[in-house]
């Protein structure tokens, strides 16, 4: 296999910049998560960085037709947990703003049209966003470091394997 | 020798790929739209009370500033759908953005104690919810910060003594936040209004807060004043990097280098220059 010696060991050298990739991953600073999850209402829990609990936080909750005035406040409980039942005629994105010695965050919940019934809110879970998701690709990486990072693992099997083949 | 050259060519673009996928650069700004109308959008600093009224360090000293210059560039509005969340990363997928790209150095003390926030520049924006904001912080590039990135000038006191400083800071840095947290909303323009978004600054990050208890968050990742008293020359703190990194301890300096300033209200903003 002519050349076969001179692809050896060079062309698996790309998969060295893969911890760069994984290094240009977002930064984020300290500050606050908010996580919710669906039921027959939505409950959040607000945590700071550290996991401690945004004990006594407020929550202020604006429904996706008013965007200025709160449609709810109240306080997260010594947990950080608050739980509230969006308005079922008012579908779209209800914004949760939680707020605690200087530290806040936004989460969007996306509440689809027409999720209460007779039955209840159950019948509405599925329109709901179960987590959120990251904007711009999986797990934060733009399509282009995904398709970038798959065929940078072919290669490297591919050189990997010429690597073997030439040792026989 | 061809046979090395294939190789070679391979590898240099398979490099430039993976290269190419680290930048987050801000795609160009669509035109604005006129189905919608337009209205004026502002953007604004501000180092919020810490910096209007003074404070005290997490190590006890009364810190008031006679001025806090900064440069923000290429400050952007996008209106994101889906709205955008800081920690997750990435930058926000907007079809309306717009931009007010000139640096201008601003005075985060400026006013009284009550002042509001300072006023960078304003644009003719498309009508829209404008929930998420990137800016750039450069170098002045004349006037009396010339030069640096932050500027810092004021008075520190603590017991008996009294030290006016000087603390110019370096380093420029690029930042993308999703919507503003606070008390009000922003963002939220209407056709022939005027509407506002805000680069909020909290020096108690790098000062810490005496108000908060000593093992609080705040305080932990702080440094205080005292590192900055110590380098004193002649009952002045004059300093600017080079003194900094040679005269703080290691830890002390990584600490400042790595500070994470920038905010909207409260809600955190990604760093997109360490990206």
């Amino acid at each position: 296999m002519p050349g076969a010696k001179s692809i050896r060991w060079y062309y698996l050298l790309p998969l060295l910049l893969l911890p760069a990739l994984a290094l240009a991953a977002p930064v984020t600073a300290h500050g606050s998560n908010i996580s919710y999850t669906i039921g027959p209402a939505v409950a959040l829990v607000a945590q700071f960085d550290n996991g401690e609990p945004m004990a006594g936080a407020q929550v202020t909750i604006y429904a996706p037709d008013d965007p200025v005035n709160p449609w709810m406040t109240g306080t997260c409980d010594a947990e950080g947990r608050f739980t509230f039942m969006p308005d079922p005629d008012r579908p779209g994105n209800w914004e949760v703003q939680v707020r605690q010695s200087g530290h806040g965050d936004i989460v969007v919940i996306p509440v689809g049209a027409g999720m209460a019934t007779a039955a209840g809110m159950g019948e509405g879970v599925a329109r709901y966003a179960p987590v959120m998701q990251p904007v711009g690709g999986v797990g934060g990486y733009t399509p282009l470091q995904l398709l970038v990072m798959g065929a940078s693992v072919v290669w490297g099997c591919v050189g990997t394997a010429l690597f073997f083949i030439n040792r026989k | 020798m061809a046979t090395w050259r294939v190789h070679l060519v391979g590898l240099t673009l398979l490099t430039a790929l993976l290269l190419s996928g680290c930048g987050n650069t801000p795609t160009a700004a669509p035109p604005v739209s006129s189905e919608v109308g337009t209205g004026t959008l502002e953007f604004r600093a501000n180092g919020e009370d810490f910096v209007r009224q003074g404070f005290v360090t997490s190590d006890g000293w009364a810190i008031s500033f006679d001025h806090l210059y900064v440069t923000p560039a290429n400050l952007t509005a996008y209106q994101s759908d889906p709205p955008f969340d800081a920690d997750a990363g990435g930058m926000p997928q907007a079809a309306v953005q717009v931009s007010l790209e000139k640096p201008t150095t601003v005075d985060l003390a400026a006013g009284d104690a009550q002042a509001d926030p300072i006023l960078v520049g304003a644009v003719e924006a498309a009508a829209g919810r404008y929930n998420a904001l990137a800016w750039e912080l450069v170098r002045a590039a004349d006037g009396p910060a010339d030069g640096a990135v932050i500027l810092m000038e004021g008075r520190a006191a603590k017991d008996d003594v009294m030290l006016p400083f000087r603390i110019s800071l370096d380093g420029e840095r690029a930042y993308v936040c999703g919507d503003f947290v606070g008390d009000e909303r922003k963002g939220i323009l209407q056709a022939g209004e005027t509407a506002d978004l805000e680069a909020t600054f909290h020096f108690d990050h790098l000062f810490g807060d005496g108000s908060a208890p000593p093992d609080a968050d705040i305080n932990r990742g702080a440094l205080g004043f005292e590192p900055f008293a110590a380098l004193a020359q002649d009952g002045m703190v004059d300093v600017d990097m080079s003194a900094l990194q040679a005269g703080l301890s290691a830890e002390d300096y990584a600490k400042l280098t790595e500070m994470h300033l920038a905010h909207v209200g409260e809600g955190h903003c990604q760093n997109t220059s360490e990206s």
